[in-house]
């Protein structure tokens, strides 16, 4: 829900239960006012007619008698401390023929020693008389309340949350590879302004973690390789003295091992850039050729291990990868077929535009396929490989969205990738993606 | 031919220099870019091996003074550096080739002469050694007077072998040179003694001599000095 829907409907509770508050004490306040103002009316007419009795005069067929009771009363039947009280409720209206609400004002008065009960009264609206006005007047203020609260409600947040809004974009659009610091719009709103100033605080922070990781992995790949560099050279130069079998054997197995950091260490290095995103996404390319060019570089082993390679490749399937990404994908998943098939089997492999599947005969992986994904584990322990190819595969699909399922059956190992994946998150979103191989 | 080592890492270099030298070619070295620009101020090189990283600059900027001053030397960089624009800029720079680290010093030999048939030799695309030639243009081999049907990788190999003539090759050498940076996937070096086993035979029924053996353990050499069996 919209914030400023949540917003309006909140105050459209809060106003309903004002309104009723305050329709309650509006009926009270006027039902009392009216009794009051004419209380008051009779008091001055009781003082009006003791004043007429007072002057000794008759008066009896005068206005002022019109509703009035005048009675001489003994003494002990004055009330003390008391001049007047009102009385209310339903009585016969013989003017109207209805029973109506009556206030009746009783006064005490002593007139030359006599004691006088004057006691006038009035037909006024009752309770319910004045309830549907009060309703229904309330009912108007309430449906004006909501339509320009609806209304205003829009524009102003549309206003106020403008800032939010231009920093919501500014964020999606941020990428760690331009290394550009986020600059985000100026806002007199402490929240948002807090909110900016938080956002550049955690994004230089990020920026700064990306560089100095950038720099640590150039860093690394550089003083690493030099030694391994120089090693390897002094194998190679050792290689061609006079050397004895047994040597030669030792020397041969350093290599292996020197073979094996080298590429253990490059791989590393390339899973740490695809973990970078060093590998920014460009137009879409023709997948369908890059498929049949890697099947091709791969032709002659397939021979050699004499494969039988089915290929159903689809024509012009164009996605938005990187080349070199595509590349080491399908390089990664087509050496793996070969290497981990069996003398005279199969690979077959098949592209549509829902994704590329790759399967081949081979013998039953050692540990759960879903497993074969993380680095340094290898289905057949005693291989030679390192156990990596797989990961940066799947490295790779996590980058581009591609879903990849691994599966064994029926003597089969097969490769799935589906290209339809859930619509990308923003880039911010996969900039602070957590390492996807918490295993390592 | 005439080398220019230039590399801050002295044993790096000297192990470059100790191979090269072997070929008879004339090595020098320098640790730093000021030690290099001045020997190039000076001698002329055929060829110069240049790193990037240098304690006292980046090798790129030298590489493009190189090229302002018109100078003909043949670069090709060495670098840790295995990014493909890092290789790309080197390219463009005006660099001949471009190695990542580690490499076989054998590679760096068959680079360099390749870079030499390219552009010095203008034209002659003709590897000779005794009956045998290679034309690296068409890909064509010929042992004698007959053409042989080799593939890409087959003489790929020949070539390399021919270039590191006298020398042991050791099949993970051969494996990076044939296979390039993917060759993490095909540790199986049954691929690098199938080829050689290929290529063996292909020459021999050709009427070649049989120089290539293979030393214990270790790889390949292809012998200059090969007689043919009695």
């Amino acid at each position: 829900m919209k914030l400023t829907n949540k917003f309006t409907l909140w105050y459209f509770g809060i106003m309903l239960v004002v309104l009723l508050i305050g329709g309650a004490i509006v009926y009270y306040e006027i039902q009392w006012k009216v009794g009051r103002v004419e209380v008051v009316r009779h008091q001055r007419l009781n003082d009006i007619i003791a004043q007429q009795i007072r002057s000794g005069g008759d008066y009896s067929g005068h206005p002022t008698r019109k509703r009035a009771t005048v009675t001489l009363i003994p003494a002990d039947s004055v009330p003390q401390g008391v001049s007047s009280y009102y009385t209310r409720g339903t009585g016969w209206n013989p003017e109207f023929q209805v029973n109506e609400y009556r206030l009746v004002v009783t006064s005490f008065y002593t007139i030359n020693g006599q004691h006088y009960r004057i006691s006038t009264y009035s037909y006024i609206p009752s309770f319910y008389q004045l309830l549907p006005g009060v309703v229904k007047s309330f009912q108007w203020i309430l449906l004006l309340l909501l339509v320009l609260v609806g209304i205003s409600g829009r524009l102003i947040s549309k206003y106020i949350l403008a800032p939010f809004k231009r920093t919501l974009r500014v964020i999606q659009s941020f990428d760690l590879k331009k290394k550009a610091p986020l600059r985000l719009p100026d806002t007199r709103t402490s929240e948002f302004r807090e909110l900016n100033e938080f956002l550049k605080k955690m994004t230089d922070k990020a920026l700064e973690d990306y560089q100095s990781l950038k720099e640590f992995t150039e860093n690394a790949s550089h003083e690493l390789q030099t030694p391994t560099s120089i090693i390897r050279g002094k194998l190679e130069l050792l290689m061609e003295s006079d050397i004895r079998d047994d040597q030669a054997v030792l020397i041969a197995e350093m290599q292996n091992a020197l073979e094996r950091l080298s590429r253990i260490h490059s791989s590393l290095t390339l899973l740490t850039k695809l973990e970078n995103h060093e590998y920014e996404t460009k137009a879409p390319i023709c997948f369908s050729e890059l498929t049949k060019e890697a099947l091709n570089a791969f032709d002659e082993l397939i021979q050699m291990k004499s494969l039988d390679l089915q290929t159903h490749i689809e024509e012009n399937i164009y996605l938005p990868i990187h080349t070199a990404l595509a590349d080491l994908l399908l390089t990664n998943l087509v050496s793996n077929a070969i290497r981990h098939n069996i003398s005279h089997g199969m690979i077959r492999v098949d592209l549509s535009s829902a994704g590329l599947v790759i399967s081949n005969t081979g013998r039953a992986p050692e540990v759960p396929t879903g497993e074969l994904f993380e680095r340094f584990k290898k289905g057949n322990p005693g291989s030679d490989s390192i156990g990596i190819g797989l990961a940066i595969v799947r490295q790779i699909c996590d980058l581009m969205n591609f879903n990849i399922v691994y599966e064994y059956s029926s003597g089969r190992h097969i490769l799935a990738i589906s290209f339809l994946s859930p619509a990308p998150a923003s880039k911010l979103l996969q900039n602070l993606a957590v390492p996807l191989h918490p295993t390592l | 031919m005439k080398v220019l080592i230039i590399e801050d890492h002295q044993e790096l270099a000297r192990n470059i220099h100790d191979f090269l030298a072997r070929e008879g070619y004339i090595c020098e070295l320098s640790t730093t870019l000021e030690e290099a620009r001045e020997k190039l101020s000076l001698f002329q090189y055929d060829c110069i091996l240049l790193d990037i990283g240098l304690p006292d600059g980046n090798g790129m900027n030298l590489l493009a003074g190189l090229r302002a001053e018109r100078q003909q030397a043949n670069v090709l960089i060495i670098s840790a550096r295995n990014g493909v624009d890092d290789k790309v800029i080197g390219l463009e720079k005006g660099a001949d080739d471009y190695l990542t680290k580690p490499f076989h010093l054998a590679e760096l030999h068959a680079r360099i002469r390749a870079i030499y048939r390219r552009k010095n030799l203008g034209g002659a695309n003709i590897v000779e050694f005794n009956e045998i030639s290679l034309n690296t243009d068409t890909f064509e081999v010929r042992v004698g007077n007959s053409a042989l049907d080799t593939t890409r990788k087959e003489f790929d190999l020949l070539l390399y072998f021919i270039v590191n003539k006298n020398r042991v090759l050791s099949r993970q050498s051969i494996a990076a040179h044939l296979w390039g940076d993917y060759t993490d996937n095909l540790a199986n070096f049954d691929f690098v003694y199938q080829h050689v086993k290929n290529l063996r035979r292909k020459i021999s029924n050709a009427g070649g001599m049989d120089y290539i053996s293979t030393v214990y353990g270790l790889g390949y050499k292809f012998n200059s000095h090969k007689h043919e069996p009695e």
